[in-house]
């Protein structure tokens, strides 16, 4: 894997170069609700990239703990967007086989977007359907509060149908326009 | 006031969201038109996996919006507000992309041009219905009730323009018209673990608790929020917890103090029951 390379590649996306104002000050590491869980938090991501440590930096969990709650963007006093270069790491992972295998967030994303691809909109219990297929201690942890949603006539098994669904499911992974994404 | 509405995926399942917006709407002729054959916006799963697909899918739903004549689109879920907005955003600086998703959205027959207002029906009940009409039809019965407003995390930002980014008031200043007393707490903005409370349940119970503990502390009877993912989380993570705090939806606050029959608001759809704490305070 060619570091430098990657380091170029996160730098020409449409926020990489703002890590280069980033002070380490720490203000978005210290604001983020699950930084607890991170080995490294986004500060010490940003320090990785800068140094040119690309693989470890997308190696990482800290992306796929990002719950996009920006209240690190609300504080950075660098005016960096954290949230969107998190964004940016997530889908650079992806491209590159660098998904962390240990996390589960990645496969709760791929059964949410497999479950719009089928019927164009998701319904709770089909994303969990697909999620507890990989995760089923996940699933089973729901089951009470799913028979206290069926018992209030909350729990939709199946997502409503749209007319536009083939529209959806056929949507072209043309990932390339990002290169467009000012 | 007629809106385009797109009620995203959470809505109908919703404890009671549905029934208590239809109640408002009614009694004030709001009208809110339901996109035709809307699809999910895709929120924060599929930006993080694939950003084209992300912006085709808000982008279709922008273009189905347009082809029913309506510029303005009303939410009624934080994730789908910021969501929305987010790729408004960014469609409106990239006409490239825009005209790449128009080659595929003319499958269907549609296309895409322009930007959108997206808002929020807080917006629209706390804005747009002016506040005479409000004091008009209140009942006085529930004053001195106490409520903390839970915001969630993607309503006030990440732009902070309808409101304080980290210490909003709207929805409290909304509460207070209400006749209901907000308690000052600090916890409005903090995150509930959204959904990653379905893969991380144990570290998101803290976030959730925390909110709760600090409510409580402040003296909150309920925690009334704007977002289905945060009701559900809240409502949901007080299990086995005692005295746990209900956490209705503004929309049925707002019924309640117009004297909309608590069974027309769907308030018995709520995990944690709050006709207990009504029926002895009203």
């Amino acid at each position: 894997m060619d570091e430098k390379n990657l380091q170029n590649r996160f730098y020409d996306t449409p926020y990489g170069r703002k890590i280069l104002k980033c002070i380490q000050c720490g203000t978005c590491s210290a604001s983020c609700p699950l930084t607890g869980l991170m080995e490294h938090g986004p500060r010490e991501i940003f320090a990785l990239i800068r140094d040119g440590d690309m693989e470890p930096a997308l190696r990482s969990e800290t992306p796929w703990y990002c719950v996009s709650c920006y209240q690190c963007i609300a504080r950075c006093p660098q005016e960096i967007p954290v949230i969107d270069l998190m964004y940016c790491l997530k889908r650079m992972s992806i491209e590159y086989d660098l998904v962390p295998d240990s996390h589960k967030i990645p496969d709760l994303y791929r059964a949410f977007s497999q479950v719009v691809g089928h019927h164009g909109r998701i319904s709770e219990a089909m994303v969990m359907a697909h999620y507890g297929m990989l995760h089923p201690l996940d699933a089973l942890k729901n089951i009470s509060v799913a028979l206290e949603l069926l018992k209030r006539k909350r729990l939709e098994i199946l997502p409503q149908q749209i007319i536009g669904r083939r529209w959806v499911a056929q949507l072209s992974d043309r990932e390339k326009v990002r290169k467009y994404i000012k | 006031m007629k809106y385009g509405f797109f009620p995203g995926c959470s809505y109908s399942s919703a404890a009671g969201y549905r029934e208590s917006i239809d109640a408002i709407n009614r009694l004030f002729g709001i009208q809110l038109v339901e996109i035709p054959d809307w699809n999910c916006c895709g929120a924060t799963a599929l930006f993080s996996l694939n950003e084209f697909k992300a912006l085709a899918l808000t982008g279709r739903l922008f273009a189905l919006s347009q082809a029913s004549g309506f510029r303005e689109i009303v939410t009624v879920c934080n994730a789908c507000y910021t969501t929305l907005r987010k790729a408004n955003q960014i469609l409106s600086n990239n006409p490239e992309i825009v005209s790449k998703i128009n080659e595929d959205l003319s499958k269907e027959g549609l296309s895409l041009e322009g930007e959108f207002s997206v808002r929020h029906y807080l917006d629209v009940l706390y804005n747009d219905v002016p506040e005479e009409t409000w004091s008009e039809n209140l009942t006085e019965r529930l004053k001195d009730y106490e409520v903390a407003c839970y915001y969630g995390c993607q309503f006030t930002r990440p732009w902070g323009d309808i409101d304080h980014m980290e210490q909003p008031t709207i929805l409290d200043r909304f509460i207070e018209r209400l006749g209901f007393l907000p308690v000052d707490h600090s916890a409005r903005t903090i995150c509930c673990g959204a959904s990653h409370a379905i893969s991380y349940a144990k570290e998101c119970r803290l976030l959730i608790s925390r909110i709760i503990r600090e409510v409580r502390a402040k003296g909150g009877r309920v925690i009334t929020t704007i977002c289905p993912l945060c009701q559900f989380n809240l409502d949901s993570g007080q299990k086995g917890i005692s005295n746990p705090i209900p956490v209705p939806f503004f929309t049925q606050l707002a019924g309640l103090a117009l004297g909309i029959n608590a069974s027309e608001l769907g308030l018995d759809k709520l995990l944690v029951p709050i006709n207990r704490i009504l029926s002895r305070k009203l």
